[in-house]
């Protein structure tokens, strides 16, 4: 995509509506945001507070859709936005910022502080102003289907795997079943032994089920970015495929944003409703217990804790449903600190994973984490979100902390019921 | 004993093992995939485990070591991913098995973890291969007769 200062000014500018206008109007400046975002409490740097890295666009607001802004800007008082403050401002809106939304939540007028950053990002990708990890992900979820340029043959080659390993077969592109389950690429190449877990728990549960060969890929890198057209263009490939295959549900898997993406986000990105209900995987597998369809058998005896991804916890709404799922399995549970809607991201959300600039904040804000899992001290952390086991294990072995990482699909496929 | 020639015989008779001879096939299994990976540290991890005069502190340092090669080798969100290094992955997350005890290793325990990281490792390093030549199964099989040729030692 060719960007340029001038495309960048104009994609801001297409960012202003009704919310913004509300948004910069409201804010009375009281600095709550600050203290609920985990990159300004753990570096305590006013630079990196939520509403500064806004600023971008609340500077284009001002100048354009004010009157005293452009008053201003006749009178040449208008602070600019050009390439070096977007630049400036680059490390502040990608790499400190996970889009986590705990900052939305304390606002006192309800100002959605995260949204407008995602709004801040659509012209900081279109000016060329984005990091280059996200920039290449983007072209390769464009060009090949995944952000890490995971294939079909690659794909089918695990699936082949897990067939010989279970004696399972994993049904690809079957038409007008319940389920058709999205992947991401994290998981197909770091684990997919969650493929394994869903294929076991899907058929002792008598659930029928589809990979689909053309749009496998949960994960949207136009929405980490701020690209809405790429974003709009990759959940576009899983609606057809899902109108195609005539799924009932679309599964999204262990993966935080793409939940946000394909069920919060996709249906206004698209313009459209969805002829298929979108449901997190854990969602799922609650359903299923609830029928009881789903028996586990078996428990476990280390205290163990859970991570809520705060795109499936805060910002998705999935926050019981792994609580009773880990109910059925374990003795010993213990919530951290702040557990549920207002848990402290990992500090690897939002695109900054994939961006290696920010490795080193990334590891700093774990402290956070750290300080949360000292209190509790578990055996064990169960999470449901691949991006943010890697995290939470590179975090652990950056302060040499040893808590093994668990995921929940995959601890329920091994405490599956012979019943 | 008879030769294992199926899966169902193979983690059930890996079931029956004990702590060190769980350690002892996993290492085997390790070995067969460690040249996919080119982590010099995992020989290291590979040399402490196997000796049988390694004290617990010992192998509790090589399965911290092998636990750094999986962070290093891990594929990361959103880059560009290639299969031959992920291989390595595989192999050191094979490593970890092997070296994790019986008491702290998920289902199945350390053997049948490590065997079925070494066959991801395998079906990974063929995902690269054009040739095509190879089978994933072909590591299965290996292991079968693996495990039948260390019992009837």
């Amino acid at each position: 995509m060719s960007a340029s200062i001038e495309k960048g000014v104009n994609a801001l500018k297409r960012q202003m509506d009704s919310s913004v206008a509300a948004f910069f109007s409201s804010c009375v400046h009281c600095g709550i945001c600050a203290e609920a975002c985990l990159f300004y409490t753990e570096t305590g740097d006013p630079r990196r507070t939520p509403i500064n890295k806004t600023e971008p666009l609340r500077r284009i607001w001002k100048s354009e859709f004010t009157l005293m802004g452009r008053l201003g800007k006749m009178l040449g008082l208008t602070k600019k936005v050009d390439d070096k403050f977007l630049e400036e401002w680059q490390e502040l809106v990608y790499d400190s910022c996970t889009l986590c939304g705990r900052c939305s939540m304390v606002c006192p007028v309800g100002n959605d502080i995260a949204l407008m950053i995602r709004k801040t990002r659509e012209g900081m990708a279109a000016a060329g102003q984005a990091p280059e990890g996200l920039i290449g992900a983007t072209g390769r979820a464009v060009t090949i289907g995944s952000p890490m340029g995971v294939t079909w043959k690659a794909l089918s080659a695990q699936i082949r795997h897990v067939e010989e390993d279970t004696g399972l077969k994993i049904p690809v592109d079957v038409e007008e079943v319940e389920y058709m389950l999205l992947l991401s690429s994290m998981e197909i190449m770091n684990f997919p032994e969650f493929i394994e877990a869903v294929a076991k728990i899907f058929d002792k549960t008598g659930t029928t089920w589809t990979i689909s060969s053309e749009a496998f890929e949960a994960t949207n890198s136009g929405i980490q970015i701020g690209v809405s057209d790429i974003a709009a263009e990759l959940v576009q490939r899983i609606v057809d495929v899902a109108d195609k295959l005539k799924v009932k549900t679309v599964i999204s898997p262990e993966c935080g944003h793409a939940y946000m993406a394909i069920r919060w986000d996709g249906p206004n990105l698209v313009g459209k409703h969805f002829n298929f209900k979108v449901r997190h995987i854990l969602e799922v597998l609650d359903d299923l217990r609830k029928d009881g369809r789903l028996k586990v058998s078996g428990k476990e005896t280390q205290k163990l804790t859970y991570h809520d991804p705060c795109q499936i916890s805060r910002r998705g709404g999935v926050i019981d449903e792994p609580r009773r799922l880990i109910d059925m399995f374990a003795e010993d549970f213990v919530e951290m600190p702040d557990a549920g809607k207002m848990n402290w991201c990992c500090g690897a959300g939002g695109g900054v994973s994939a961006n290696e600039r920010a490795d080193e904040i990334r590891l700093k804000v774990f402290e956070r984490k750290k300080a949360q899992l000292d209190e509790v001290k578990p055996d064990g952390i169960i999470s449901a979100c691949s991006n943010c086991r890697i995290h939470l294990e590179d975090g652990l072995e950056e302060y040499n902390m040893d808590i093994p990482l668990l995921s929940l699909t995959e601890i329920i496929a091994e405490h599956l019921s012979d019943d | 004993m008879s030769d294992i020639n199926n899966e169902a015989d193979f983690k059930r008779v890996l079931e029956t093992l004990g702590d060190v001879q769980q350690r002892q096939v996993a290492l085997l299994f390790v070995k067969h995939v460690l040249h996919l990976s080119d982590d010099k540290r995992l020989d290291r991890v590979i040399k402490i485990a196997a000796d049988s005069d390694a004290t617990e502190e010992e192998i509790t340092g090589a399965h911290k070591i092998a636990h750094a090669v999986t962070f290093d080798s891990h594929a990361r969100c959103g880059a560009e991913g290639h299969w031959s290094d992920q291989a390595g992955y595989f192999a050191a997350r094979a490593a970890v098995a092997a070296t994790t005890s019986m008491e702290h290793s998920r289902v199945g325990g350390p053997a049948w973890q490590a065997a079925m990281q070494a066959r991801m490792a395998h079906t990974t390093m063929l995902i690269d291969d054009e040739t095509d030549q190879h089978s994933a199964h072909t590591e299965c099989e290996w292991q079968y007769q693996c495990l039948s040729d260390y019992l009837n030692d």
